[in-house]
Protein backbone atom coordinates (compact mmCIF):
# COMPACT_ATOMS: atom_id res chain seq x y z
CA UNK A 1 0.00 0.00 0.00
CA UNK A 2 1.58 3.33 -0.94
CA UNK A 3 1.97 5.37 1.91
CA UNK A 4 -0.33 9.36 1.76
CA UNK A 5 -0.54 12.13 3.09
CA UNK A 6 -3.13 13.82 5.85
CA UNK A 7 -5.24 14.01 2.99
CA UNK A 8 -5.01 10.86 0.97
CA UNK A 9 -3.57 13.35 -2.47
CA UNK A 10 -1.87 11.46 -5.01
CA UNK A 11 -1.90 11.72 -8.65
CA UNK A 12 -4.57 9.49 -9.65
CA UNK A 13 -6.58 10.94 -6.57
CA UNK A 14 -6.85 14.00 -8.21
CA UNK A 15 -7.71 12.40 -11.39
CA UNK A 16 -10.48 10.75 -9.48
CA UNK A 17 -11.39 13.85 -8.12
CA UNK A 18 -11.74 15.94 -10.76
CA UNK A 19 -13.64 13.47 -12.70
CA UNK A 20 -16.10 12.94 -9.42
CA UNK A 21 -16.53 16.50 -9.43
CA UNK A 22 -17.40 16.63 -13.27
CA UNK A 23 -19.92 13.73 -12.53
CA UNK A 24 -21.74 15.22 -9.90
CA UNK A 25 -22.23 18.23 -11.54
CA UNK A 26 -23.11 16.42 -15.05
CA UNK A 27 -26.07 14.30 -12.97
CA UNK A 28 -27.31 17.19 -10.87
CA UNK A 29 -27.46 19.93 -13.09
CA UNK A 30 -31.07 21.70 -11.33
CA UNK A 31 -29.09 20.92 -8.17
CA UNK A 32 -25.91 23.13 -9.32
CA UNK A 33 -27.97 25.51 -10.76
CA UNK A 34 -29.96 26.05 -7.50
CA UNK A 35 -26.64 26.06 -5.20
CA UNK A 36 -25.24 28.50 -7.37
CA UNK A 37 -28.26 30.83 -7.10
CA UNK A 38 -28.44 30.83 -3.13
CA UNK A 39 -24.79 31.37 -3.36
CA UNK A 40 -25.60 34.23 -5.99
CA UNK A 41 -28.47 35.60 -4.30
CA UNK A 42 -26.90 35.68 -0.80
CA UNK A 43 -23.53 37.23 -1.94
CA UNK A 44 -25.90 39.85 -3.82
CA UNK A 45 -27.28 40.88 -0.83
CA UNK A 46 -23.83 40.71 1.18
CA UNK A 47 -22.36 42.99 -1.31
CA UNK A 48 -24.96 45.53 -1.48
CA UNK A 49 -24.48 45.56 2.05
CA UNK A 50 -20.96 46.27 2.34
CA UNK A 51 -21.33 49.43 0.11
CA UNK A 52 -24.81 50.34 2.42
CA UNK A 53 -21.77 49.95 5.64
CA UNK A 54 -19.04 51.75 3.06
CA UNK A 55 -21.50 54.79 2.60
CA UNK A 56 -22.74 55.12 6.16
CA UNK A 57 -19.80 55.04 7.68
CA UNK A 58 -18.26 57.39 5.35
CA UNK A 59 -21.18 59.43 5.60
CA UNK A 60 -20.66 59.53 9.48
CA UNK A 61 -16.99 60.53 9.13
CA UNK A 62 -17.93 63.22 6.71
CA UNK A 63 -20.27 64.97 9.02
CA UNK A 64 -17.41 64.24 12.02
CA UNK A 65 -14.59 65.86 9.90
CA UNK A 66 -16.78 68.80 10.22
CA UNK A 67 -16.85 69.37 13.95
CA UNK A 68 -14.38 70.77 15.51
CA UNK A 69 -13.79 73.13 18.90
CA UNK A 70 -13.52 76.79 18.04
CA UNK A 71 -10.90 78.05 21.21
CA UNK A 72 -10.49 81.61 21.89
CA UNK A 73 -7.50 83.34 23.60
CA UNK A 74 -7.42 86.05 26.28
CA UNK A 75 -7.06 89.44 24.25
CA UNK A 76 -3.95 90.18 26.70
CA UNK A 77 -1.34 87.21 25.82
CA UNK A 78 1.52 87.79 23.80
CA UNK A 79 2.00 86.62 20.45
CA UNK A 80 4.55 84.09 21.89
CA UNK A 81 2.42 83.38 25.02
CA UNK A 82 -0.35 82.41 22.23
CA UNK A 83 2.31 80.14 19.91
CA UNK A 84 2.76 78.43 23.61
CA UNK A 85 -0.42 77.54 24.07
CA UNK A 86 -1.00 76.01 20.39
CA UNK A 87 2.39 73.96 21.04
CA UNK A 88 0.71 72.94 24.46
CA UNK A 89 -2.68 71.91 22.60
CA UNK A 90 -1.00 70.17 20.20
CA UNK A 91 0.69 67.75 22.30
CA UNK A 92 -2.49 66.49 23.54
CA UNK A 93 -2.84 63.17 22.58
CA UNK A 94 -6.42 63.51 21.72
CA UNK A 95 -5.77 66.34 19.23
CA UNK A 96 -5.56 65.87 15.54
CA UNK A 97 -4.75 68.95 14.71
CA UNK A 98 -4.60 72.97 15.69
CA UNK A 99 -5.01 75.67 13.17
CA UNK A 100 -4.07 79.53 14.63
CA UNK A 101 -6.12 82.12 13.37
CA UNK A 102 -4.71 85.28 14.18
CA UNK A 103 -6.98 88.58 15.26
CA UNK A 104 -5.57 90.40 12.16
CA UNK A 105 -6.48 87.14 9.65
CA UNK A 106 -9.87 87.32 11.69
CA UNK A 107 -10.42 91.15 11.34
CA UNK A 108 -9.41 90.83 7.14
CA UNK A 109 -11.90 87.74 6.96
CA UNK A 110 -14.68 89.45 9.05
CA UNK A 111 -14.01 93.21 6.81
CA UNK A 112 -14.37 91.27 3.35
CA UNK A 113 -17.28 89.44 4.60
CA UNK A 114 -18.67 93.24 4.99
CA UNK A 115 -17.52 93.74 1.44
CA UNK A 116 -14.90 96.86 3.10
CA UNK A 117 -11.54 97.50 3.31
CA UNK A 118 -9.12 96.49 6.15
CA UNK A 119 -7.79 100.04 6.86
CA UNK A 120 -11.16 101.18 6.56
CA UNK A 121 -12.87 98.75 9.03
CA UNK A 122 -9.75 99.02 11.58
CA UNK A 123 -9.83 103.16 11.89
CA UNK A 124 -13.89 102.93 12.44
CA UNK A 125 -13.45 100.43 15.36
CA UNK A 126 -10.74 103.46 16.61
CA UNK A 127 -7.88 101.62 15.43
CA UNK A 128 -7.68 98.56 18.04
CA UNK A 129 -9.10 95.38 16.89
CA UNK A 130 -11.65 93.91 18.91
CA UNK A 131 -11.68 90.05 17.84
CA UNK A 132 -9.50 87.62 19.89
CA UNK A 133 -7.41 84.82 18.34
CA UNK A 134 -8.49 82.03 17.79
CA UNK A 135 -7.24 78.12 17.99
CA UNK A 136 -9.33 75.88 15.84
CA UNK A 137 -9.05 72.29 17.04
CA UNK A 138 -9.37 69.07 15.54
CA UNK A 139 -10.09 66.05 17.73
CA UNK A 140 -8.69 62.28 16.77
CA UNK A 141 -11.80 60.92 17.40
CA UNK A 142 -14.70 63.29 17.15
CA UNK A 143 -16.73 61.21 19.33
CA UNK A 144 -14.17 62.62 21.93
CA UNK A 145 -15.01 66.60 21.02
CA UNK A 146 -17.31 67.40 24.17
CA UNK A 147 -14.93 65.64 26.71
CA UNK A 148 -11.54 67.24 24.93
CA UNK A 149 -13.34 71.00 24.74
CA UNK A 150 -13.66 70.27 28.46
CA UNK A 151 -10.38 70.09 29.05
CA UNK A 152 -9.37 73.18 26.75
CA UNK A 153 -12.02 75.37 29.37
CA UNK A 154 -9.40 74.23 32.20
CA UNK A 155 -6.55 75.59 29.97
CA UNK A 156 -5.15 79.21 31.41
CA UNK A 157 -4.84 81.80 28.69
CA UNK A 158 -8.66 80.78 27.13
CA UNK A 159 -11.22 82.75 26.98
CA UNK A 160 -14.51 80.55 25.46
CA UNK A 161 -14.42 77.31 24.02
CA UNK A 162 -17.18 76.04 21.89
CA UNK A 163 -17.67 73.91 19.45
CA UNK A 164 -21.40 74.47 18.32
CA UNK A 165 -23.05 72.54 20.99
CA UNK A 166 -26.51 71.87 20.19
CA UNK A 167 -25.96 70.69 16.69
CA UNK A 168 -22.55 68.38 17.74
CA UNK A 169 -24.68 66.84 20.98
CA UNK A 170 -27.72 65.60 17.94
CA UNK A 171 -25.35 64.70 15.54
CA UNK A 172 -22.90 62.51 17.31
CA UNK A 173 -25.35 59.74 18.29
CA UNK A 174 -26.33 60.13 15.09
CA UNK A 175 -23.28 59.28 13.16
CA UNK A 176 -22.65 56.56 15.74
CA UNK A 177 -26.38 55.30 15.20
CA UNK A 178 -25.38 55.41 11.35
CA UNK A 179 -22.46 52.87 11.83
CA UNK A 180 -24.05 50.75 14.23
CA UNK A 181 -26.95 50.16 11.58
CA UNK A 182 -24.83 49.62 8.82
CA UNK A 183 -22.56 46.29 11.07
CA UNK A 184 -25.85 45.23 12.27
CA UNK A 185 -27.00 45.21 8.39
CA UNK A 186 -24.01 43.12 6.88
CA UNK A 187 -23.88 40.89 10.01
CA UNK A 188 -27.68 39.66 9.85
CA UNK A 189 -27.59 39.42 6.05
CA UNK A 190 -23.99 37.45 6.76
CA UNK A 191 -25.78 34.94 8.94
CA UNK A 192 -28.94 34.90 6.01
CA UNK A 193 -26.99 34.05 3.67
CA UNK A 194 -24.67 30.96 5.34
CA UNK A 195 -28.07 29.59 6.73
CA UNK A 196 -29.44 29.46 3.24
CA UNK A 197 -26.39 27.97 1.44
CA UNK A 198 -26.18 25.53 4.00
CA UNK A 199 -29.63 24.40 3.47
CA UNK A 200 -28.70 24.25 0.00
CA UNK A 201 -25.59 22.47 0.10
CA UNK A 202 -27.15 19.57 3.31
CA UNK A 203 -30.19 18.79 0.29
CA UNK A 204 -27.01 18.02 -1.70
CA UNK A 205 -24.67 15.84 0.67
CA UNK A 206 -28.61 14.51 1.93
CA UNK A 207 -28.97 12.92 -1.40
CA UNK A 208 -26.56 11.27 -1.73
CA UNK A 209 -25.70 9.57 1.87
CA UNK A 210 -26.25 6.60 0.74
CA UNK A 211 -22.78 6.63 -1.61
CA UNK A 212 -21.23 8.00 1.07
CA UNK A 213 -22.18 4.95 3.52
CA UNK A 214 -21.00 2.67 0.94
CA UNK A 215 -17.68 4.88 0.17
CA UNK A 216 -16.92 4.35 3.96
CA UNK A 217 -17.44 0.60 4.10
CA UNK A 218 -15.34 -0.28 1.21
CA UNK A 219 -12.78 1.44 3.23
CA UNK A 220 -12.46 5.01 1.74
CA UNK A 221 -10.70 7.91 3.92
CA UNK A 222 -13.20 10.65 4.98
CA UNK A 223 -10.89 12.91 2.59
CA UNK A 224 -11.28 10.71 -0.32
CA UNK A 225 -15.22 11.18 0.01
CA UNK A 226 -14.64 15.23 1.17
CA UNK A 227 -12.52 16.17 -1.89
CA UNK A 228 -14.60 15.77 -4.86
CA UNK A 229 -17.22 17.54 -2.51
CA UNK A 230 -15.42 20.09 -1.55
CA UNK A 231 -14.38 21.08 -5.22
CA UNK A 232 -17.72 20.63 -6.18
CA UNK A 233 -18.43 23.14 -3.68
CA UNK A 234 -15.32 25.76 -4.65
CA UNK A 235 -16.61 25.55 -8.43
CA UNK A 236 -20.39 26.27 -7.49
CA UNK A 237 -19.84 28.94 -5.10
CA UNK A 238 -17.04 30.40 -7.96
CA UNK A 239 -19.66 30.99 -10.42
CA UNK A 240 -22.00 32.26 -8.36
CA UNK A 241 -19.91 34.87 -6.52
CA UNK A 242 -18.26 35.88 -10.18
CA UNK A 243 -22.42 36.12 -10.58
CA UNK A 244 -22.88 38.16 -7.27
CA UNK A 245 -19.68 40.24 -8.31
CA UNK A 246 -21.64 41.19 -11.76
CA UNK A 247 -24.67 42.33 -10.44
CA UNK A 248 -23.28 44.04 -7.19
CA UNK A 249 -20.92 46.11 -9.66
CA UNK A 250 -23.36 46.89 -12.37
CA UNK A 251 -25.87 47.65 -9.49
CA UNK A 252 -23.83 49.70 -7.32
CA UNK A 253 -22.58 52.08 -10.46
CA UNK A 254 -26.04 52.22 -11.20
CA UNK A 255 -27.17 53.39 -8.29
CA UNK A 256 -24.30 55.73 -7.32
CA UNK A 257 -24.89 57.73 -10.96
CA UNK A 258 -28.69 57.90 -10.03
CA UNK A 259 -28.07 59.29 -6.37
CA UNK A 260 -25.63 61.74 -8.13
CA UNK A 261 -28.09 62.83 -10.50
CA UNK A 262 -30.95 63.00 -7.79
CA UNK A 263 -29.54 63.99 -4.45
CA UNK A 264 -26.52 65.67 -5.23
CA UNK A 265 -26.18 66.44 -1.42
CA UNK A 266 -25.59 62.61 -0.51
CA UNK A 267 -22.06 61.85 -0.98
CA UNK A 268 -21.54 58.18 -2.34
CA UNK A 269 -18.71 56.47 -2.12
CA UNK A 270 -16.53 56.13 -5.22
CA UNK A 271 -13.52 54.75 -4.03
CA UNK A 272 -12.58 52.21 -6.86
CA UNK A 273 -10.03 50.17 -4.48
CA UNK A 274 -13.04 49.36 -2.46
CA UNK A 275 -15.16 48.87 -5.40
CA UNK A 276 -13.07 46.20 -6.27
CA UNK A 277 -12.31 45.26 -2.94
CA UNK A 278 -15.89 43.90 -2.02
CA UNK A 279 -16.10 41.93 -5.43
CA UNK A 280 -13.08 39.86 -5.14
CA UNK A 281 -14.30 39.63 -1.72
CA UNK A 282 -17.76 38.62 -2.83
CA UNK A 283 -15.72 35.65 -5.10
CA UNK A 284 -13.56 34.73 -2.69
CA UNK A 285 -16.57 34.42 -0.62
CA UNK A 286 -18.59 32.52 -2.48
CA UNK A 287 -15.81 29.98 -2.78
CA UNK A 288 -14.79 29.59 0.68
CA UNK A 289 -18.46 29.46 1.73
CA UNK A 290 -19.06 26.35 -1.05
CA UNK A 291 -16.05 24.32 -0.01
CA UNK A 292 -16.30 25.16 3.96
CA UNK A 293 -19.96 24.47 3.91
CA UNK A 294 -20.06 21.23 2.20
CA UNK A 295 -16.80 20.18 4.00
CA UNK A 296 -18.96 20.87 7.49
CA UNK A 297 -22.21 19.31 5.83
CA UNK A 298 -20.56 16.46 5.20
CA UNK A 299 -19.38 15.28 9.08
CA UNK A 300 -22.67 13.41 10.39
CA UNK A 301 -22.34 11.35 7.32
CA UNK A 302 -18.97 10.57 7.25
CA UNK A 303 -19.70 8.77 10.95
CA UNK A 304 -20.18 5.40 9.44
CA UNK B 1 -7.21 -13.86 13.34
CA UNK B 2 -10.57 -13.01 14.69
CA UNK B 3 -11.37 -12.84 18.23
CA UNK B 4 -14.48 -12.19 19.99
CA UNK B 5 -14.93 -12.05 23.61
CA UNK B 6 -18.00 -12.15 25.21
CA UNK B 7 -19.70 -9.54 22.81
CA UNK B 8 -22.91 -8.38 23.33
CA UNK B 9 -25.00 -6.35 20.54
CA UNK B 10 -28.04 -4.54 21.69
CA UNK B 11 -29.60 -2.24 18.46
CA UNK B 12 -30.63 1.27 19.48
CA UNK B 13 -34.36 -0.09 19.17
CA UNK B 14 -33.77 -2.65 21.92
CA UNK B 15 -33.30 -5.54 19.54
CA UNK B 16 -30.90 -8.07 21.26
CA UNK B 17 -29.01 -9.23 18.02
CA UNK B 18 -26.11 -10.86 20.14
CA UNK B 19 -25.64 -12.02 23.72
CA UNK B 20 -22.41 -13.01 25.45
CA UNK B 21 -20.38 -14.56 22.24
CA UNK B 22 -17.02 -16.05 22.69
CA UNK B 23 -15.16 -17.07 19.72
CA UNK B 24 -11.79 -17.47 17.93
CA UNK B 25 -11.41 -17.76 14.30
CA UNK B 26 -7.50 -18.57 12.95
CA UNK B 27 -6.41 -17.37 10.19
CA UNK B 28 -6.41 -19.41 6.70
CA UNK B 29 -9.60 -20.77 7.75
CA UNK B 30 -13.35 -21.12 6.04
CA UNK B 31 -16.10 -21.23 8.48
CA UNK B 32 -20.44 -21.24 7.86
CA UNK B 33 -22.23 -18.97 9.86
CA UNK B 34 -26.26 -20.79 10.01
CA UNK B 35 -28.80 -20.23 11.74
CA UNK B 36 -32.39 -19.15 11.01
CA UNK B 37 -33.55 -15.62 9.90
CA UNK B 38 -33.19 -12.82 12.39
CA UNK B 39 -30.65 -14.93 14.24
CA UNK B 40 -27.78 -12.63 14.17
CA UNK B 41 -25.32 -13.89 11.75
CA UNK B 42 -25.40 -10.48 9.78
CA UNK B 43 -24.73 -8.28 12.92
CA UNK B 44 -21.66 -10.69 13.67
CA UNK B 45 -20.43 -10.39 10.61
CA UNK B 46 -20.64 -6.05 10.70
CA UNK B 47 -18.62 -6.08 13.67
CA UNK B 48 -15.90 -7.80 11.71
CA UNK B 49 -15.17 -4.28 9.47
CA UNK B 50 -16.48 -2.23 12.20
CA UNK B 51 -20.00 -1.32 11.04
CA UNK B 52 -20.81 -1.96 14.20
CA UNK B 53 -19.60 -2.05 17.61
CA UNK B 54 -20.25 -4.41 20.17
CA UNK B 55 -22.84 -2.73 23.15
CA UNK B 56 -20.10 -4.93 25.28
CA UNK B 57 -17.68 -7.28 24.57
CA UNK B 58 -13.95 -6.71 22.66
CA UNK B 59 -13.33 -7.65 19.18
CA UNK B 60 -10.24 -8.52 18.01
CA UNK B 61 -8.57 -8.63 14.77
CA UNK B 62 -5.34 -9.47 13.85
CA UNK B 63 -4.26 -7.90 17.18
CA UNK B 64 -5.75 -5.06 16.64
CA UNK B 65 -8.45 -3.93 18.68
CA UNK B 66 -11.83 -2.65 17.03
CA UNK B 67 -13.58 -1.65 19.69
CA UNK B 68 -11.09 1.47 20.71
CA UNK B 69 -9.84 1.40 16.95
CA UNK B 70 -9.66 5.55 16.62
CA UNK B 71 -11.69 6.64 13.32
CA UNK B 72 -9.38 7.81 11.50
CA UNK B 73 -7.53 3.70 11.52
CA UNK B 74 -10.98 2.44 10.23
CA UNK B 75 -11.10 3.10 6.36
CA UNK B 76 -6.98 1.71 6.79
CA UNK B 77 -8.76 -1.47 8.22
CA UNK B 78 -11.56 -2.03 5.86
CA UNK B 79 -8.88 -1.83 2.89
CA UNK B 80 -7.45 -5.21 4.20
CA UNK B 81 -10.94 -6.82 4.35
CA UNK B 82 -12.97 -7.55 1.17
CA UNK B 83 -16.66 -7.62 2.33
CA UNK B 84 -19.65 -8.92 0.13
CA UNK B 85 -23.02 -7.37 1.36
CA UNK B 86 -25.96 -9.05 1.91
CA UNK B 87 -27.94 -5.80 -0.03
CA UNK B 88 -24.81 -5.67 -2.13
CA UNK B 89 -23.99 -1.89 -1.25
CA UNK B 90 -23.68 -0.70 -4.98
CA UNK B 91 -23.07 2.54 -6.17
CA UNK B 92 -26.10 3.38 -8.04
CA UNK B 93 -24.07 6.04 -10.58
CA UNK B 94 -21.33 4.20 -11.79
CA UNK B 95 -20.96 1.51 -13.71
CA UNK B 96 -20.64 -2.54 -12.98
CA UNK B 97 -16.51 -1.34 -14.12
CA UNK B 98 -16.35 1.48 -11.22
CA UNK B 99 -18.14 -0.37 -8.43
CA UNK B 100 -16.01 -3.32 -8.82
CA UNK B 101 -12.69 -1.08 -9.46
CA UNK B 102 -13.51 1.19 -6.62
CA UNK B 103 -11.58 -0.61 -3.83
CA UNK B 104 -8.63 -0.03 -5.74
CA UNK B 105 -9.79 3.51 -6.38
CA UNK B 106 -9.83 4.64 -2.60
CA UNK B 107 -6.21 3.25 -2.60
CA UNK B 108 -5.29 5.93 -5.01
CA UNK B 109 -3.68 2.83 -6.99
CA UNK B 110 -3.38 4.17 -10.71
CA UNK B 111 -6.45 4.39 -13.57
CA UNK B 112 -4.14 2.19 -15.31
CA UNK B 113 -4.10 -0.90 -12.94
CA UNK B 114 -7.31 -0.15 -12.22
CA UNK B 115 -8.89 -0.95 -15.11
CA UNK B 116 -6.56 -4.60 -15.31
CA UNK B 117 -7.41 -6.11 -12.34
CA UNK B 118 -11.08 -4.73 -12.74
CA UNK B 119 -11.32 -6.49 -16.00
CA UNK B 120 -9.67 -9.91 -14.33
CA UNK B 121 -11.64 -9.62 -11.59
CA UNK B 122 -15.27 -9.36 -13.53
CA UNK B 123 -13.85 -12.15 -15.67
CA UNK B 124 -13.68 -14.64 -12.36
CA UNK B 125 -17.06 -13.83 -11.88
CA UNK B 126 -18.34 -14.05 -15.31
CA UNK B 127 -19.41 -10.35 -15.99
CA UNK B 128 -16.86 -8.81 -18.33
CA UNK B 129 -19.42 -8.83 -21.05
CA UNK B 130 -21.53 -5.90 -18.82
CA UNK B 131 -18.90 -3.54 -18.23
CA UNK B 132 -20.59 -0.48 -18.93
CA UNK B 133 -23.93 -1.24 -17.36
CA UNK B 134 -25.51 0.14 -14.64
CA UNK B 135 -26.44 -1.60 -11.00
CA UNK B 136 -30.17 -0.87 -12.01
CA UNK B 137 -29.61 -2.62 -15.05
CA UNK B 138 -28.45 -6.14 -13.68
CA UNK B 139 -30.64 -8.89 -12.25
CA UNK B 140 -30.11 -9.49 -8.72
CA UNK B 141 -27.68 -12.32 -9.20
CA UNK B 142 -25.18 -9.74 -11.78
CA UNK B 143 -25.55 -7.22 -9.12
CA UNK B 144 -24.67 -9.95 -6.07
CA UNK B 145 -21.21 -10.97 -8.72
CA UNK B 146 -20.32 -7.29 -8.80
CA UNK B 147 -20.26 -7.35 -4.89
CA UNK B 148 -17.88 -9.76 -5.12
CA UNK B 149 -15.90 -8.81 -7.73
CA UNK B 150 -15.17 -5.67 -5.55
CA UNK B 151 -14.51 -7.63 -2.42
CA UNK B 152 -12.23 -10.19 -4.03
CA UNK B 153 -9.99 -7.24 -5.98
CA UNK B 154 -8.01 -6.51 -3.33
CA UNK B 155 -6.65 -9.59 -2.45
CA UNK B 156 -8.13 -9.39 0.87
CA UNK B 157 -6.82 -10.94 4.23
CA UNK B 158 -10.39 -11.69 5.47
CA UNK B 159 -13.16 -11.79 3.12
CA UNK B 160 -16.41 -11.91 4.96
CA UNK B 161 -19.71 -12.52 2.89
CA UNK B 162 -22.97 -12.45 4.20
CA UNK B 163 -25.43 -14.66 1.80
CA UNK B 164 -23.01 -14.54 -1.09
CA UNK B 165 -25.27 -16.97 -3.38
CA UNK B 166 -28.70 -15.60 -1.90
CA UNK B 167 -29.60 -14.53 -5.15
CA UNK B 168 -28.11 -16.85 -8.06
CA UNK B 169 -28.90 -19.81 -9.67
CA UNK B 170 -27.46 -23.21 -8.00
CA UNK B 171 -24.96 -23.59 -10.97
CA UNK B 172 -23.88 -19.62 -10.71
CA UNK B 173 -23.77 -20.24 -6.94
CA UNK B 174 -21.40 -23.32 -7.40
CA UNK B 175 -19.25 -20.84 -9.05
CA UNK B 176 -19.12 -18.39 -6.39
CA UNK B 177 -18.35 -21.16 -3.83
CA UNK B 178 -15.51 -22.09 -6.37
CA UNK B 179 -13.96 -18.01 -6.65
CA UNK B 180 -14.31 -18.36 -2.58
CA UNK B 181 -12.59 -21.97 -1.82
CA UNK B 182 -9.43 -20.76 -4.39
CA UNK B 183 -9.01 -17.54 -2.32
CA UNK B 184 -8.94 -19.28 0.83
CA UNK B 185 -6.19 -21.29 -0.45
CA UNK B 186 -4.60 -18.84 -0.96
CA UNK B 187 -4.55 -18.04 2.16
CA UNK B 188 -7.08 -15.42 2.60
CA UNK B 189 -9.58 -16.12 5.64
CA UNK B 190 -13.38 -16.63 4.82
CA UNK B 191 -16.47 -15.96 7.13
CA UNK B 192 -19.76 -17.21 5.34
CA UNK B 193 -23.41 -16.64 6.49
CA UNK B 194 -25.71 -18.37 4.41
CA UNK B 195 -28.61 -20.51 4.32
CA UNK B 196 -27.21 -22.67 1.51
CA UNK B 197 -27.83 -26.14 2.89
CA UNK B 198 -26.19 -27.88 0.09
CA UNK B 199 -23.20 -25.87 -0.16
CA UNK B 200 -22.57 -26.04 3.47
CA UNK B 201 -22.87 -29.78 3.50
CA UNK B 202 -20.36 -30.85 0.49
CA UNK B 203 -17.76 -27.99 1.79
CA UNK B 204 -17.29 -29.28 5.00
CA UNK B 205 -16.07 -26.83 6.53
CA UNK B 206 -16.40 -25.25 10.17
CA UNK B 207 -19.90 -24.66 11.23
CA UNK B 208 -20.90 -22.17 12.91
CA UNK B 209 -24.37 -22.22 14.21
CA UNK B 210 -26.09 -19.47 15.77
CA UNK B 211 -29.76 -19.46 17.40
CA UNK B 212 -31.52 -16.05 18.81
CA UNK B 213 -28.21 -14.58 19.33
CA UNK B 214 -26.21 -17.11 20.76
CA UNK B 215 -23.67 -19.92 19.47
CA UNK B 216 -26.03 -23.04 19.59
CA UNK B 217 -23.06 -25.08 17.92
CA UNK B 218 -19.63 -24.90 16.71
CA UNK B 219 -17.93 -28.19 14.53
CA UNK B 220 -15.11 -28.56 12.27
CA UNK B 221 -15.86 -30.35 9.26
CA UNK B 222 -19.71 -29.53 10.09
CA UNK B 223 -22.93 -29.70 8.52
CA UNK B 224 -25.88 -27.14 7.87
CA UNK B 225 -28.23 -28.77 10.29
CA UNK B 226 -31.60 -27.60 9.88
CA UNK B 227 -34.22 -28.54 7.87
CA UNK B 228 -35.58 -26.16 5.47
N1 LIG C 1 -29.80 -1.95 12.03
C1 LIG C 1 -30.60 -2.62 12.88
N2 LIG C 1 -31.33 -1.92 13.79
C2 LIG C 1 -32.12 -2.58 14.66
N3 LIG C 1 -32.25 -3.90 14.73
C3 LIG C 1 -31.55 -4.64 13.85
C4 LIG C 1 -30.69 -4.03 12.89
N4 LIG C 1 -30.13 -5.01 12.16
C5 LIG C 1 -30.61 -6.16 12.65
N5 LIG C 1 -31.48 -5.96 13.66
C6 LIG C 1 -32.16 -6.98 14.46
O1 LIG C 1 -31.17 -7.84 15.01
C7 LIG C 1 -31.57 -9.19 14.92
C8 LIG C 1 -30.52 -9.97 14.13
O2 LIG C 1 -30.52 -9.52 12.79
P1 LIG C 1 -29.48 -10.03 11.71
O3 LIG C 1 -29.65 -9.18 10.51
O4 LIG C 1 -28.16 -10.09 12.33
O5 LIG C 1 -30.04 -11.49 11.44
P2 LIG C 1 -29.56 -12.55 10.36
O6 LIG C 1 -29.16 -13.77 11.13
O7 LIG C 1 -28.55 -11.97 9.45
O8 LIG C 1 -30.88 -12.83 9.54
P3 LIG C 1 -31.07 -13.22 7.99
O9 LIG C 1 -30.70 -14.64 7.87
O10 LIG C 1 -32.51 -12.98 7.72
O11 LIG C 1 -30.17 -12.31 7.22
C9 LIG C 1 -32.94 -9.20 14.28
O12 LIG C 1 -33.89 -9.33 15.30
C10 LIG C 1 -33.04 -7.84 13.59
O13 LIG C 1 -34.36 -7.40 13.63
MG1 LIG D 1 -28.46 -11.46 7.44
Amino acid sequence: MRRKGLTGMSFSSAQYILRETLNSLKRNPWLSVASIVTVMVSLVILGFSAFFLANASNMANMFESQVEIAAFVQTNLSQSEVLALEDRIKSMPQVASVELVTKDQALLEFGQSLGGKKGDLLSDLGGTNPLPDKLTVKANDPQEVVGLAAELTKLPGLETVSYGQGVVDKLLPFTRWLRWLGAVVVGAFTVASLVLISINIKMNVFSRRREIQIMKLVGASNWFIRWPFLVEGLILGWVGGILAALIVGLGYRWLADYVQMTLAFLPMVQSSALFWQVLVGLILAGMAIGAVGSAFSLRKFLRV
Amino acid sequence: MIQLNNVTKIYPNGAKALVDINLRISKGEFVFLVGPSGAGKSTLVRLLFREEVPTRGQVTLNGRNLVRMREREVPLLRRTIGVIFQDFKLLPNKTVMENAGFALEVLGVPAKEVQARTRSALDMVGLSHKTRAFPGELSGGEQQRVCVARAIINNPALLVADEPTGNLDPETAWEIMDLLYNINKRGTTVVMATHAKDIVNQMKKRVIAIEKGRIARDEEKGAYGYEL
